[in-house]
């Protein structure tokens, strides 16, 4: 269950950034990437099935819990070894690694909470559902030129 | 007192994060990273329980032996150019993942692109994507 990012609907003012700052002590788990003036994309943790992170770790300190690719900072040594391993660079290291846990213990992660877009979700059927309207929109229309 | 094998050493500093008494120092230039092990008197075997290299061992303390030092060059990113990793923390990687998932769709050996590209690269397939959706006609 990641956080799903609508990126038609991202308005890069970068508000779960901050949001994920706040509720994390400061130490954010998200950013915004601008591509040229196209687009902003959020870059959030996959929670990969077969998550490269928790193979890279030796310590067990990263370990999949359920759907979630969680993280235990007491057995975290800080060897960096997880973030060279995440291939969309969202594992961090700053003396010990963090990364996106959901929002452990909140109802939904604070980004999603925040979005003033509505472009982050973790309901995969309402990703899905967007997408499909979309598609079927821009078909109807013959396609965008 | 520890010993230290550099062969195996990663220079990835988890013994020296994990060292209660900063016996074991780490400096970082641009482009270098050196770990300095003290001379310790500490039975303490922290650095030893949690190096992912197995690198280190407990010895007895012997006055005449010297310091050990290692130092590593940083890999620059194939990208960008900053450096981010030392090599053997990078051939970890390549040596512990699935070969197939080592590269990207597009051949890329993203182990060899920092974390800040790696997130740029990621942003940019996500925007193409977009874009392609919005012009697919139906088929």
């Amino acid at each position: 269950m990641p956080v799903y990012v609508d990126v038609a609907r991202c308005i890069g003012c970068r508000s779960c950034e901050v949001a994920c700052e706040r509720v994390h002590e400061g130490l954010g788990h998200v950013k915004v990437h601008f591509v040229g003036d196209s687009a902003s994309v959020p870059i959030f943790c996959h929670h990969c099935e077969e998550a490269n992170c928790t193979i890279a770790c030796f310590s067990g300190a990263l370990f999949k819990d359920g759907e979630r690719t969680a993280f235990d900072v007491e057995k975290c040594t800080g060897c960096g070894l997880c973030s060279l391993a995440c291939p969309f660079g969202v594992v961090w290291t700053d003396k010990i690694a963090h990364k996106c846990d959901l929002c452990d213990g909140r109802a939904e992660p604070a980004c999603v909470t925040t979005c003033p877009a509505n472009a982050l979700t973790t309901d995969f059927e309402l990703a899905s559902r967007r997408a499909r309207v979309r598609a079927a929109r821009t078909a109807a229309q013959g396609g965008r030129r | 007192m520890i010993r230290i094998d550099p062969d195996l050493c990663l220079g990835c500093c988890s013994c020296s994060n994990v060292c209660p008494n900063q016996n074991i120092v780490r400096t970082e230039t641009q482009d270098k990273r050196s770990i300095h092990w003290k001379r310790c008197k500490e039975e303490c075997d922290l650095c030893v329980e949690f190096c992912p290299a197995k690198a280190l061992t407990l010895v007895p303390f012997d006055e005449s032996v010297p310091e050990p030092e290692v130092s590593f060059d940083l890999v620059a990113c194939k990208i960008c150019g900053s450096r981010y990793a030392t090599e053997p923390m990078l051939r970890r990687i390549e040596s512990v993942l699935p070969a197939e998932s080592q590269k990207d769709p597009e051949g890329l050996e993203w182990i060899r692109v920092c974390p800040t590209c790696r997130r740029n690269i990621e942003a940019e397939r996500a925007t193409r994507e977009m874009v392609l959706g919005r012009c697919r006609k139906s088929p």
